[in-house]
C-alpha cells in the first residue's frame, strides 16, 4: 500500500514538473470548450449574405424581392445588375448565392409564358448554401401559389378549393429534441471532448514512454517493485483525476452555462467522461506498449486520435463509409462516449439501449493490460531511438 | 566597405542555412514523416473517410393509421427516394420509439387514420415526420427528401383535382412560373467536394508546422547538451539569413507536396478541381512561405522533439472552425473573425476553395493573396525575434564559447 502510494505521489509529482503537461491537460480544454460556445454561439448560421439579380424591376419583381428579405434564411445584401456580376460577388466571396428574376418576368408570368426564375447557391460552403437554398425554393414555391391563387380566384373558384389545390397534402418535418436546429448542441459536444481525447491519448504516451528517453526507466520500474502495473497505475492515476475534473468542468460549462439540453441523470453523463478518460487512456497505453519509443507511439496516437475526429461520425455518418474505414471508429473511445451522447443526453432514452457503450469503454480501458510485458520490456533495455 | 561585405555575405550565408537544413531535414526520420509521409497518406485517409459524399437509404419505420391507397401511395413515393429505406411497418408510436431508441431507424414516417379520406374530400391532409437529430447531415438529407416527395404527391393530387374542377381548373394543375436550382461549386452536394479541399490545404499547413516544430524541438536539445551550441547551425550566420533560409528548404520541399495534394489528389478522387497548377503555385507560394515562419516562430513553445505533437496537434480543429468552412464567418463573433486572420491557413482555404471550385480568378482574390504575403513578413520577424533570442540565451547561460559560435 506504501510502495502505492509512493507510486502516485511519483506520478502527481511527474506531471508537476513540466508547465506543458499542466497546460494541455486543464487549460487548452477548457479554453477550447469556451472558444467553441463562443464561436457557435448563434446556435443556427441564418441570415445568409445574397444577392438579388433583378433583370424585369416590375412590381411583380420587387415583391419577389422584398419577399425573398423577409425570408429568416438570407439576408439581401447586394442588387446586382447582371449574372456576372452577381457571380463575382460569389467568386471573391461577398455573397453565398443569388437568384435571378428574368426581364419581362411579370409580363410573361400574367400572360401564362412560365418565366423562369433561376436561383444560384454556392455550396462550396455546405451550411450557408443550403440554407440559401431553402430561402429561395420557399420564395419560388410561394410566389407561384400566390399566382394559382390569384388566377383561380378571377375564375370564381372558392378560398377554401384554392387552398385545398395549391396544396392539397402537407409531411411537417419534427426534429426530435432540437426544434431549433441548434448545430452548437452537436458540434460543441462531440468536438470538445474529442479534443480531450486527444490530449488525455498524447499526456498519456508522453508521460509513460518519456521514461525511457530520459534513461530513467529502469529507476522507474526498480522503484515501483519491478511492476509495470504499480507503476503505470501510480502515474495515470493522478493524471485520471485531473482529466476527469476538467472534462466535468468542461461539461458543466455546455450543460450548466451554455444551457445544452441534458435529458438523463446527470451522473450518467459524468460517468460516461470518466469512462471516456480512463478508455482514451487505454488506449495511449496500448500505443506506448506496442510502439515503446516517445515519437513512433505519438505519431500513432495523434494520428488515429485526430482521424478520430472524422471517423467517429460527428458530421458524416459511419453506416455511410466505407466498411473498411468505418472500422476504425470501433477503437476509438470517443465513438462509444458519442453514442452515449446521443442516446442518452439529446434522445433521453433509457439506460438500457446504451449498456454496452459502456461496456465497451471498460473493455478499451482494460484492453492495454495484456500488452503491458512488452512496455516492461522496453523498459528494461532504456534504448532511446531518436 | 563593411555593408558591401554585408550584402555580399548575407545570400551566401543563406545559402548555406538552406544546404544546411535541406542535409537536416534529409537525415531526420521524424521530419520526414512529417515532411513526406503525412501530406502523402493523411489526404487518402480522409478522402476515403468522406468519400461516398452522400448519405443514402436511411431507414424509416412507418406507423400507417390509415392504411388506404393514399396512404400507401405515399410510403411508396417517400421508398423510392435514394435518401429514405423503408425498415419496417410498426403497429403504433411506441413500438417505433423503441425502434429509434435501439438505433435500427432515424425517422418516422406517422400518417394519421383519416389520411385518404381528406384528399379525397378534397381537403388539405396531414403526414408527420419526426426526425433524429444526432447528425445534421442526415437531417438535412431527410428535409430535402420529405420536400421532393411532398412536392411529388402535391402535384400528382393537383392534377387529379384540376381534372375534377373541369374547364376552370384545367390552367391550375400547371405552375405559372418554373424555377431552376443550381449548385455551384459542388454539384452533387458531396462531403468531400466540400470539405476535403479545404482539409487539403490545412494538412499542408500542420504538417509543416509539425515538421518543422519537430527540427526546432531537437535543435534545442542539442543547444542543451552542446553548451548552448547547436553543431548544426551554420556558424556566424544572422538570424535572419537562418530564417530565410530555412523557409527556403521548407517551401521548396513542399513544392511536390503543394502539385500532390492540389492537383493529384482531386484529380484521383474527382473532386472539384477548376483551378490551373500555376495559379495553385502563385497562391501556394505565399502560403507556405507563412506557414515556413509561422512554424519557426511556434518553436519557442517547443523545447523538446517530441512536444511537438502537443503543441500543435489540437490547434489543427481551432483552424478548421476558424476557416469558415463548418461554420460560416458572418455568424461568427468579430473577436475570431479577426483572430482568424493571423492564420494563413485560413486564407488559404478561402481562396483555394473559391479558385478551385468556384473558378475565382487570382484578382478575386488579392485580399487573401496581399494578407498571405503581409503574414510572411510579419512571422518572418518574429523568427528572426525567435534565434536572436535563441542566440542572447546560448550567450547569458554558456558565455563566450555559445558567443563565440553564434
Amino acid at each position: 500500500m506504501k510502495q502505492f502510494w509512493q507510486s502516485l505521489c511519483y506520478g502527481y509529482r511527474y506531471i508537476c514538473r513540466r508547465r506543458l503537461y499542466i497546460v494541455c491537460m486543464v487549460f487548452v480544454p477548457l479554453l477550447c470548450t469556451l472558444f467553441f460556445l463562443s464561436l457557435l454561439q448563434e446556435g443556427l448560421p441564418v441570415r445568409v449574405p445574397t444577392a438579388v439579380v433583378d433583370l424585369d424591376h416590375s412590381p411583380m419583381s420587387r415583391s419577389m424581392t422584398r419577399s425573398l428579405g423577409a425570408v429568416q434564411m438570407v439576408d439581401v445584401t447586394r442588387a446586382c445588375d447582371s449574372y456576372d456580376e452577381a457571380r463575382r460577388a460569389v467568386q471573391s466571396g461577398e455573397v453565398y448565392g443569388f437568384y435571378v428574376i428574368p426581364a419581362n418576368f411579370q409580363e410573361d408570368a400574367l400572360a401564362g409564358r412560365k418565366p423562369v426564375i433561376n436561383y444560384f447557391c454556392d455550396m462550396t460552403y455546405f451550411v450557408p448554401g443550403t440554407f440559401s437554398y431553402k430561402g429561395y425554393k420557399s420564395v419560388a414555391v410561394q410566389a407561384t401559389a400566390a399566382l394559382v391563387a390569384e388566377s383561380a380566384a378571377s375564375k370564381g373558384i372558392s378560398t377554401r378549393t384554392i387552398s385545398a389545390l395549391i396544396k392539397p397534402m402537407s409531411i411537417d418535418v419534427n426534429p426530435i429534441h432540437n426544434p431549433w436546429t441548434n448545430y452548437s448542441m452537436y458540434l460543441t459536444p462531440s468536438f470538445c471532448m474529442c479534443l480531450l481525447e486527444l490530449m488525455v491519448i498524447m499526456v498519456t504516451i508522453m508521460t509513460v514512454t518519456y521514461e525511457i528517453k530520459e534513461n530513467h526507466s529502469r529507476r522507474w520500474l526498480r522503484d515501483n517493485g519491478n511492476s509495470i502495473v504499480l507503476a503505470v497505475t501510480g502515474k495515470l492515476l493522478p493524471q485520471t483525476l485531473i482529466f476527469c475534473i476538467v472534462g466535468w468542468a468542461m461539461q458543466g460549462l455546455m450543460y450548466g452555462f451554455g444551457h445544452f439540453p441534458m435529458s438523463c441523470p446527470h451522473w450518467v453523463m459524468a460517468l460516461a467522461l470518466f469512462l471516456l478518460v480512463t478508455a482514451s487512456q487505454g488506449f495511449g497505453l496500448f500505443v506506448s506498449c506496442m510502439v515503446p519509443n516517445v515519437r513512433m507511439a505519438l505519431s500513432v496516437g495523434t494520428l488515429f486520435a485526430m482521424l478520430a475526429f472524422s471517423f467517429t461520425g460527428f458530421s458524416f455518418p459511419v453506416q455511410s463509409m466505407y466498411g473498411f474505414m468505418g472500422v476504425f471508429s470501433w477503437l476509438a473511445p470517443i465513438r462509444y462516449y458519442f453514442l452515449i451522447h446521443v442516446q442518452q443526453c439529446l434522445n433521453g432514452v433509457a439506460l438500457y439501449y446504451s449498456r454496452l457503450w459502456f461496456v465497451m469503454l471498460i473493455v478499451l480501458t482494460l484492453a492495454p493490460a495484456l500488452m503491458l510485458w512488452r512496455l516492461k520490456r522496453a523498459c528494461l533495455r532504456q534504448v532511446y531511438v531518436p | 566597405m563593411k555593408v558591401l561585405r554585408n550584402i555580399i555575405n548575407w545570400p551566401m550565408a543563406m545559402a548555406r542555412c538552406f544546404a544546411r537544413e535541406w542535409h537536416t531535414v534529409l537525415h531526420d526520420p521524424g521530419a520526414l514523416i512529417f515532411f513526406v509521409i503525412l501530406p502523402l497518406m493523411y489526404p487518402i485517409a480522409y478522402t476515403l473517410i468522406y468519400n461516398p459524399e452522400v448519405v443514402r437509404e436511411l431507414p424509416v419505420a412507418v406507423v400507417d393509421h390509415d392504411r388506404s391507397f393514399e396512404s400507401r401511395k405515399l410510403v411508396r413515393d417517400a421508398s423510392a427516394s435514394p435518401t429514405i429505406e423503408i425498415y419496417d411497418y410498426v403497429p403504433d408510436m411506441p413500438a417505433a420509439r423503441d425502434l429509434m431508441a435501439r438505433g435500427d431507424v432515424m425517422g418516422i414516417l406517422e400518417i394519421p387514420s383519416g389520411y385518404g379520406r381528406k384528399i379525397g374530400r378534397m381537403e388539405q391532409a396531414n403526414a408527420t415526420f419526426y426526425c433524429q437529430m444526432s447528425l445534421l447531415l442526415r437531417y438535412r438529407a431527410f428535409v430535402s427528401a420529405i420536400t421532393n416527395v411532398q412536392l411529388k404527391d402535391i402535384a400528382d393530387i393537383t392534377a387529379q383535382r384540376a381534372d375534377m374542377l373541369g374547364q376552370a381548373g384545367s390552367s391550375l394543375s400547371e405552375a405559372p412560373i418554373e424555377n431552376e436550382e443550381h449548385m455551384l461549386g459542388d454539384e452533387e452536394q458531396g462531403f468531400a467536394s466540400f470539405v476535403m479541399p479545404g482539409v487539403l490545404v490545412l494538412i499542408l499547413q500542420q504538417s509543416m508546422l509539425l515538421g518543422i516544430c519537430l527540427l526546432g524541438g531537437t535543435s534545442q536539445e542539442r543547444r542543451r547538451r552542446n553548451r548552448g551550441i547547436d553543431p548544426r547551425d551554420v556558424p556566424g550566420a544572422p538570424a535572419s539569413a537562418m530564417a530565410w533560409g530555412r523557409a527556403f528548404c521548407y517551401v521548396t520541399f513542399y513544392m511536390a507536396a503543394v502539385v500532390w495534394l492540389f492537383d493529384a489528389v482531386p484529380v484521383m478522387f474527382n473532386l472539384p478541381h477548376n483551378i490551373s497548377l500555376v495559379h495553385t503555385f502563385l497562391l501556394m507560394l505565399p502560403f507556405c512561405f507563412a506557414s515556413a515562419f509561422l512554424g519557426q516562430a511556434m518553436t519557442y513553445f517547443v523545447k523538446d522533439r517530441e512536444s511537438c505533437f502537443i503543441v500543435i496537434a489540437f490547434t489543427s480543429l481551432v483552424y478548421l472552425f476558424l476557416s469558415g468552412l463548418t461554420w460560416p464567418m458572418y455568424a461568427m463573433p468579430q473577436m475570431w473573425v479577426e483572430a482568424g486572420k493571423a492564420i494563413p491557413g485560413v486564407w488559404a482555404v478561402s481562396a483555394f476553395i473559391r479558385m478551385n471550385a468556384n473558378s475565382a480568378t487570382l484578382a478575386d482574390c488579392a485580399p487573401a493573396m496581399c494578407w498571405l504575403w503581409g503574414l510572411t513578413a510579419a512571422y518572418s520577424l518574429l523568427a528572426i525575434l525567435f534565434y536572436r533570442h535563441i542566440a542572447r540565451r546560448s550567450r547569458r547561460l554558456y558565455g563566450a564559447t555559445a558567443a563565440a559560435r553564434s
